[in-house]
């Protein structure tokens, strides 16, 4: 019987020398653990990694010397502190990891590539794939395999999956988790890659809350405004997913009819290019409808929960939403944010998923 | 006040490449007289560097006292408390007459490491820190040393890969030092004044990588 002590190494690590990202089943814990650190803040130190997790120095020393041989993380710039020497933070490598999100929307698909810190390498808008009822379809097959072409060579073999939202009324009348579960087996069977299937309001707030303004916030009234209006509560950064199906016909498609009524043009409301014609009071009264829905969904939450911000997503120009924003503050006497996550805050945070499920713990 | 202790071979002492035994960099030209100075006046750093340690044999030449293993505990016992240990050891393993393959080099590096645990000489009674480092790979060159050291620069560029996995293993500190300095053409296994410069300089930000509160 041979002395364990000195029984062959057995690594604690799992990275070997091979490129490309490691199976999502051999990543540990532990390097999951580092890796939420990371994507929850901007940069972090070996010595912050250990008083956040409890793990000794030395442990800390060899996951991240794993991650960086993966090239996932990757020393930052030299600190200088105010004493002792400077201070050199671990960060995400931008070029670590890639990922795919498709939203389907109301009129049309936006398709984003996403780097690891989430910058928006690639955008497009496809046409909506026409859903067939009885085979769960090969259109999201089609959208996701064109997605999946466009890509440089680099990002697809780094590529973690492929975050695809759906709107509730593609799930309605049947059990959500079930049928998206089911959705994600059918293309990863198909197309080999991760496939990761959410209510897109839902990975809205992902997105925001991975790389957006949410990021430093942990308790928060979420407002997505697209053709209506919905809303999401997010408490100790938790997204609270009631499946809610609610929402209220304040939106861009109200705002649409108004706009029909008085023969404006409507295109560029459903346009990605961030800019708005003047729409004079029309677009005043329908902010001052959109402002007090808002209020009252505020005032019914917060019987319930305190919350010091809300955060509103939008694909609407960014002064509108600012615009948005001042107005419902000084209505509530509540903070109120605009999201950063352009061109597509839905797109953004379907392809935050397949980081969020390989690279987050809970 | 903290303190590091740097356990290695003749490349720790300062051996000169292709110099006399007795030629040895001053300590400032050394690496741990470079990491003493760069670590500034919070650290204290004592030298344990010997030609021809071994990590865990008796020399049947040399004598037994290049034998790594029995020297490391008193050596730790005098200078406790450490807050770190760094070794630099495994070249002197590849000698013809050892017959050893890179891998049980990296074996008596894990006994090293494990007698360190034991001991457990760090601020009290706690196990130090311990950096691996592994050694600059041998040229394929050796002079007048091939002899002496049959196949082993081919093993020396195997070492750093399965001192690593050991690192990982026993969950310590590594560092490469190829990926900072080579060994001089003179002799192909020892390494130079401006080698010993960059190695403390690189092994000091290592240091403070760690992060000391």
């Amino acid at each position: 019987m041979p002395d364990m002590r000195f029984a062959p190494p057995n690594p604690l690590r799992i990275a070997d020398r091979a490129s490309g990202l490691n199976a999502t089943s051999v990543r540990s814990y532990n390097e999951r653990l580092v890796l939420s650190l990371l994507l929850q803040n901007q940069s972090t130190t070996r010595l912050e990694i250990g008083e956040r997790t409890g793990l000794s120095a030395q442990t800390v020393s060899v996951l991240v010397r794993s991650l960086e041989q993966e090239g996932l993380v990757a020393k930052g710039e030299a600190q200088k502190g105010r004493v002792g020497p400077p201070t050199v933070p671990i960060v995400l490598n931008s070029e670590g990891a890639f990922s795919i999100g498709i939203s389907v929307g109301n009129r049309r698909t936006d398709v984003v590539l996403i780097d690891f810190v989430g910058k928006v390498r690639f955008h497009t808008t496809l046409a909506n794939p026409k859903v067939n009822r009885s085979t769960n379809h090969s259109e999201f097959l089609n959208t996701i395999r064109k997605a999946i072409s466009m890509l440089p060579k680099k990002a697809r073999e780094r590529l973690a999956g492929v975050g695809l939202a759906l709107p509730y009324s593609f799930s309605s009348g049947r059990d959500q988790e079930g049928y998206f579960n089911a959705l994600q087996i059918e293309i990863e069977e198909h197309l080999g890659v991760s496939v990761f299937v959410q209510n897109d309001i839902t990975a809205a707030v992902s997105g925001e809350s991975m790389f957006g303004v949410a990021k430093p916030l942990s308790d928060y009234m979420y407002f997505y405004l697209g053709a209506n209006l919905h809303g999401r509560l997010v408490l100790n950064h938790q997204i609270y997913n009631g499946n809610s199906p609610l929402s209220f016909d304040v939106g861009m498609a109200a705002l649409e009819k108004e706009l029909a009524k008085h023969r404006q043009p409507l295109e560029p409301l459903w346009e990605r290019t961030g800019s708005w014609p003047d729409y004079g009071d029309l677009l005043i009264a329908w902010e001052g409808r959109l402002i007090d829905q808002m209020a009252q969904s505020l005032e019914s939450v917060s019987q319930f929960v305190e919350f010091e911000t809300v955060v509103l997503s939008s694909y609407a120009p960014p002064e509108i939403c600012g615009d948005i924003c001042r107005k419902l503050e000084a209505q509530t006497g509540v903070r109120a944010v605009a999201g950063n996550i352009t061109p597509s805050p839905k797109a953004v945070g379907a392809a935050s998923l397949p980081f969020s499920s390989r690279f987050i713990v809970e | 006040m903290r303190t590091v202790l740097c356990y290695g071979d003749s490349n720790t002492h300062g051996q000169i490449p292709g110099g006399l035994t007795l030629d040895r960099y001053a300590f400032h030209e050394r690496w741990p007289g470079v990491l003493d100075r760069e670590l500034g006046n919070d650290w204290r750093v004592i030298e344990e560097g010997l030609s021809g340690r071994t990590t865990v044999h008796d020399d049947p030449i040399e004598g037994p006292g290049k034998n790594g293993r029995t020297y490391l505990r008193p050596c730790l016992m005098s200078h406790a408390p450490l807050d770190l240990v760094i070794m630099m050891l495994g070249t002197n393993d590849l000698k013809t007459r050892f017959h050893q393959p890179p891998s049980e080099v990296a074996m008596g590096i894990g006994c090293l490491i494990h007698d360190i645990k034991e001991l457990a000489p760090g601020p009290g009674g706690h196990v130090p820190e311990i950096l691996i480092v592994s050694p600059p790979p041998m040229l394929d060159d050796i002079k007048a040393w091939a002899g002496i050291f049959r196949d082993a620069p081919q093993k020396s560029r195997e070492l750093a890969l399965q001192l690593e996995i050991m690192a990982d293993s026993q969950e310590v500190h590594f560092f490469d030092s190829d990926s900072v300095v080579a060994c001089d053409t003179l002799d192909g296994f020892h390494i130079n004044r401006d080698a010993h410069e960059k190695l403390g300089i690189a092994l000091a930000r290592e240091v403070e990588l760690i992060g000391w509160k």
